[in-house]
């Protein structure tokens, strides 16, 4: 019997009595409720500022990476002026109408509600930079250096005579007062109808910025050539004396593989003024798809000839 | 009682005494120097102006550890700017100064915070002389305050460099100075500043020393102001370096090695010193450059990255073997370790290597403007923004620092100067000296170099946002809300 409980013992009646009004009393949600803000809570008074960067990405001047430079914010909102849209924090955003004026707008705002919008007008354009192309020992005044195929089947990797008879212009176009160091080809070292394995080839590979399907790109090859008149040496090669400058639409190791291939470009320098008058050539050419191509000097003569200052860029 | 007497006698002496409440209340401290009562002497004001110097130089943390006390000034540089680059990096991933090659820096980086205060530590010095330049013998008080200014500026082209906008306090300023000392003013008016200070040391100041402040220190250092501003001073950089040039006072060593292990040689402009195995007077940095062998504190700092080892094979010459080093093979080709400020004594001819008997007290200098970099800031300023140049005078200063490295003055000479290739040229030339963040934020390629690099090391937390160090923490906390923080932090 001692162990009986007595659910109507006054202990357990009070502890009744208190859990059912504590039910009661808990249904009003202000009563046990911690006040908010806190005593002792500070208001935030540092707002979000909107702010962002963009650039555009290397391969396609459509897609722009923007990137959040908001101070204080939590939660971003882009509006990208075309319809488009994005909650991320750092979008990257192709704007698929392409060149234009888009003003883009960010809105950052904290976990308080608090915002702060932004817009930039965000320029898309089509800024292509062609690839700087540089022709090394342009000049000839290091002689036969980076002018030779690596091998020649059948032939020699000698590219051309080494001559002080070049043009009285220096590489950057100011006037030397007198011959620079140029390149020279003879009958000996012509190809054409004194094709031999003595036959000299100047030939040096380039890279180049690549047509695309978007985008036709052109470069120029330019040189300066001379060849002598009959008064200073007699005789005309079959065809006329003449040298051939070629670009080629691939790089070569094996000079007999470059011969036999078929130029992209070729031109045909023929103007007999003397050993001293130098003509300029502008050879425009469209590049190839992969950008790799390369250029070939040679020459058909009975007589001197000689070029200089071979340089390529990209047309204006 | 019979004592009482006397008693009287020292209670009445007490009160008489302590009716002096200036006196009392206001003691002035046995030990202490008081700034007021420091500078009565022309060399105590030389004493501060040395001070400043002081600042700069830091305490080596293999001296006193504990960074809360005392400031380590330019021995922490390479965290801040080299491992940010993609140069090289720490060799674990530990701690807070393994944070800064993964762009992982917060505004509670001790690292940062310690280089915030030991520039601000340097300009308040320099301020501080400015306020007592009275004091000094008329006939050097210009020159002090040019060297005190040269320095202000130094530490604030540092800062404007790397945090952005920050207070400009150019007075020495009380602490309920709160507007004065916290409010960040733009970067372009913080240029002025510096570009006045530096313009007064040029006028000012003569080449009397390499450890000190000189008229060339001031010229070389103004020329990279007047190529990083905003809008670029090209001409008036290229006059300073062709005044430098000109002056016929420095060249190039034709040992690179001796550049490093001949201080204050002919090539050094403006270097900070530092004695070996002097515990207060000597570098931390030196001992945590090596890891394989380690005798550093850390497990390695500043490990080179591999694109820049392939940059050295490439285009360094005869630099390479000065400036970086496998230690015979042993080490891989991502882990090679910096050669250039080895500690006195070492031999890494040796397996394994030995870094002489003291190698975390290193005396080598820390060197802040050396000749090869006004040369190239001499075609950098005729470039001009552009992309290329066929300028004669630029690709001369160019080459002089290309044939002291080994290339050929006439097969290696290039008819037209990149600015791609005078960046390449600075990377290998200045690698290890601090250079390149700076050098990569001038030449406006900072966000494509680094987001490439981010991307080939996995390092996934770069954004444009980290071209910026946060503002210390500390600081904000102690504005009550008037210091912002950059974005992103």
């Amino acid at each position: 019997m001692k162990k009986r409980i007595n659910i109507f013992r006054k202990t357990t009646v009070l502890l009744l009595i208190l859990v059912t009004a504590s039910t009661m009393i808990s249904c009003d949600p202000d009563l046990f409720r911690d006040e908010l803000p806190d005593t002792g809570s500070q208001v935030d008074n540092i707002l979000p500022s909107a702010d962002f960067s963009y650039r555009p990405d290397a391969l396609d001047f459509k897609t722009i990476i923007f990137t959040d430079l908001s101070s204080e914010s939590t939660d971003y909102m882009w509006d990208f002026g075309d319809g488009g849209t994005s909650m991320e924090r750092d979008p990257v955003y192709t704007f698929s109408a392409g060149q234009g004026t888009y003003p883009v707008t960010l809105t950052a705002s904290d976990k308080n509600g608090a915002s702060n919008a932004k817009t930039i007008d965000v320029m898309v354009i089509d800024e292509f930079v062609p690839l700087p192309v540089t022709i090394i020992n342009g000049d000839f005044d290091d002689g036969q250096n980076d002018w030779s195929f690596s091998s020649f089947t059948g032939g020699t990797t000698s590219p051309f005579n080494s001559s002080s008879d070049g043009s009285f212009t220096n590489y950057d176009g100011s006037d030397n007062g007198a011959k620079t160091a140029g390149a020279k080809w003879t009958k000996e070292t012509s190809a054409g109808a004194y094709l031999s394995s003595n036959t000299r080839y100047a030939y040096q590979a380039i890279v180049v910025s690549p047509t695309t399907v978007d985008r036709t790109v052109k470069y120029i090859l330019e040189y300066e050539y001379a060849i002598k008149t009959p008064l200073e040496q007699p005789g005309v090669a079959p065809g006329g004396n003449r040298i051939i400058s070629e670009v080629l639409g691939a790089h070569f190791d094996d000079g007999a593989d470059a011969v036999v291939s078929t130029p992209v470009s070729q031109f045909i320098a023929s103007e007999v003024k003397g050993k001293t008058v130098h003509t300029l050539v502008e050879q425009e050419f469209t590049t190839n798809a992969s950008g790799e191509m390369a250029i070939m000097f040679y020459a058909v003569t009975d007589v001197d000839v000689y070029i200089d200052n071979v340089k390529v860029y990209a047309a204006k | 009682m019979k004592h009482f007497k006397y008693l009287i006698f020292a209670v009445t002496g007490c009160i008489f005494l302590s009716c002096d409440t200036e006196e009392f209340l206001n003691p002035l401290p046995e030990t202490a120097v008081a700034v007021e009562a420091f500078y009565q002497t022309d060399q105590d004001v030389l004493t501060g102006v040395i001070g400043i110097y002081d600042a700069l130089q830091g305490v080596n943390e293999n001296t006193t550890t504990s960074i809360g006390r005392s400031n380590r000034g330019v021995q922490f540089e390479h965290l801040l700017t080299e491992h940010r680059t993609d140069n090289t990096r720490n060799a674990t991933l530990e701690g807070s100064k393994s944070d800064f090659h993964r762009y992982l820096v917060n505004a509670n980086n001790v690292e940062s915070e310690d280089y915030w205060q030991s520039m601000y530590e340097v300009i308040f010095r320099a301020n501080n002389i400015l306020d007592f330049i009275d004091i000094a013998d008329e006939n050097n008080q210009a020159s002090y305050a040019a060297e005190a200014k040269f320095l202000r500026a130094y530490a604030y082209f540092n800062l404007v460099r790397l945090f952005g906008d920050v207070p400009l306090v150019t007075r020495v300023v009380n602490p309920e100075e709160n507007e004065l000392l916290f409010t960040r003013i733009a970067t372009a008016q913080v240029y002025e500043q510096i570009v006045a200070d530096l313009q007064e040391a040029v006028s000012v100041l003569n080449n009397g020393s390499k450890s000190r402040a000189s008229k060339a220190a001031a010229q070389a250092l103004l020329a990279k102001v007047y190529l990083t501003q905003a809008n670029p001073n090209y001409t008036g950089a290229q006059q300073l370096c062709e005044a430098i040039v000109n002056g016929g006072e420095f060249s190039l060593m034709s040992d690179f090695y001796d550049v490093f292990y001949n201080e204050l040689n002919d090539e050094i402009i403006f270097a900070i010193q530092y004695a070996a195995g002097d515990a207060n007077e000597s570098q931390s940095f030196s001992s945590e450059f090596t890891s394989a062998f380690r005798q550093g504190r850390e497990d390695g700092q500043n490990i080179v990255n591999e694109n820049l080892k392939a940059d050295f094979d490439a285009y360094g010459g005869n630099r390479t073997a000065v400036s970086i080093t496998d230690l015979g093979g042993v080490l891989e080709v991502d882990e090679n370790e910096v050669a250039k400020f080895l500690p006195e004594g070492s031999d890494i001819t040796t397996s394994p290597p030995s870094y002489g008997g003291n190698a975390r007290n290193a005396g080598n200098d820390y060197i802040a403007l050396r000749y090869a970099d006004v040369l190239l800031m001499h075609a950098e300023a005729i470039l001009a923004g552009g992309t290329e140049t066929t300028s004669e005078s630029a690709i001369d200063s160019y080459m002089e620092v290309k044939v002291r490295a080994g290339f050929d003055p006439v097969a290696d000479r290039p008819a037209l100067l990149t600015r791609d290739a005078l960046l390449l040229e600075r990377r290998v030339e200045l690698a290890f000296e601090n250079q390149r963040w700076f050098d990569l934020i001038r030449f406006g390629v900072a966000d494509d170099v680094l987001s490439a690099h981010a991307t080939e090391m996995g390092y996934v937390d770069y954004s444009t946002r980290a071209l910026l160090l946060p503002i210390p923490a500390r600081e904000i906390n102690l504005s009550r809300g008037i210091l912002t923080q950059n974005p992103g932090y």
